[in-house]
């Protein structure tokens, strides 16, 4: 990922209607924009097509942007809210609580099979964890944002993110540690 | 890994590895990258249509509503507020009764023939 400043340098360009600096910002974040909308929805292709809204509703708003903080936690934060309105659509559309093989991507043994095992007892974990606790997490753990960051993303206290992440850890690494242990 | 029950400030790498891991798109990034941009252009022109362009296409139709809003409003105050002109009964009644004062006091000129016809009742 690029640097803060160059960031904005991006942003500057995009707002003056250079499409090639917007899409650097797009190949920058897009892995993880599509990981935290997956965090979000489970599914992938519903999280890629989260990830899109996010990009192109972040163009529209880009003129909102304050250039004084960092773009990342700005645009997740887009994504993450792109993410969940996208979820709440498709809970309205099938008025019924997630399928569990959503979580894992849905059954298609093709994907499936490329998946390794220890993926799929995670993403059923996360699942399983409500939608801001595994949100933080991810943003915490694999994106490495700072609670008071993920705190502006999720638009919730520094302390509410603290107590999220520590929950949601102490769930995985029970996993994961019972996943080392049987593989030992 | 770290102790479960530890409150810890830091990433956690080798849960954050796992994780990454598990969520990381399987397909290739530039794909993506091509959908995103596709839709650039439409986008784009949604995000740039100038205010003063979005207050222009409101001015017609805005003149149109506030004149037709102006053209009620009158014919309604003229029905409500405007006196009404006095009645054939009124006209009718005892000469030194309502009758004759709603006739005088009257704005609007009374029918000729409910004058005529008070004056022959008179006699």
């Amino acid at each position: 990922m690029g640097s803060s400043e160059e960031d904005k340098g991006l942003v500057a360009k995009s707002l003056a209607g250079d499409r090639d600096a917007f899409g650097v910002l797009v190949e920058r974040y897009a892995q993880q924009a599509r990981r935290v909308a997956r965090a979000v929805l489970g599914d992938p292709d519903d999280a890629d097509d989260a990830a899109q809204d996010g990009f192109l509703s972040a163009l529209v708003k880009l003129a909102q942007y304050d250039t004084r903080r960092p773009f990342g936690p700005w645009l997740m934060r887009i994504v993450a809210n792109a993410a969940t309105d996208r979820r709440r659509r498709r809970n309205v559309r099938q008025a019924e609580p997630l399928d569990p093989s959503l979580v894992g991507g849905g059954p298609r043994p093709d994907a499936a099979a490329i998946r390794s095992e220890l993926g799929e007892h995670l993403r059923t974990a996360l699942g399983e964890l409500s939608e801001r606790r595994r949100t933080a997490v991810v943003l915490f753990d694999v994106e490495g944002y700072s609670h008071a960051e993920i705190a502006g993303i999720l638009g919730i206290p520094e302390g509410t993110v603290r107590s999220e992440v520590f929950h949601a850890r102490r769930r995985l690494r029970t996993l994961l540690a019972d996943w080392k242990e049987q593989g030992a | 890994m770290k102790d479960s029950q530890a409150f810890d400030h830091r990433p956690d790498p080798e849960l954050g590895a796992a994780l990454r891991a598990a969520l990381e798109p399987k397909d290739d990034q530039k794909a993506f990258v091509t959908r995103v941009m596709a839709r650039y252009e439409q986008t784009w022109d949604r995000a740039t249509v100038p205010t003063l362009d979005v207050l222009a296409s409101w001015f017609r139709p805005g003149i149109a509503a506030a004149a037709a809003a102006l053209i009620v409003g009158f014919l309604f105050g003229r029905t409500v507020l405007a006196p009404a002109p006095a009645s054939f009964d009124t006209a009718m009644a005892p000469l030194e009764g309502p009758g004759l004062a709603a006739l005088v006091t009257a704005s609007d000129p009374p029918d000729a023939s409910v004058v005529l016809l008070s004056l022959v009742e008179q006699r």
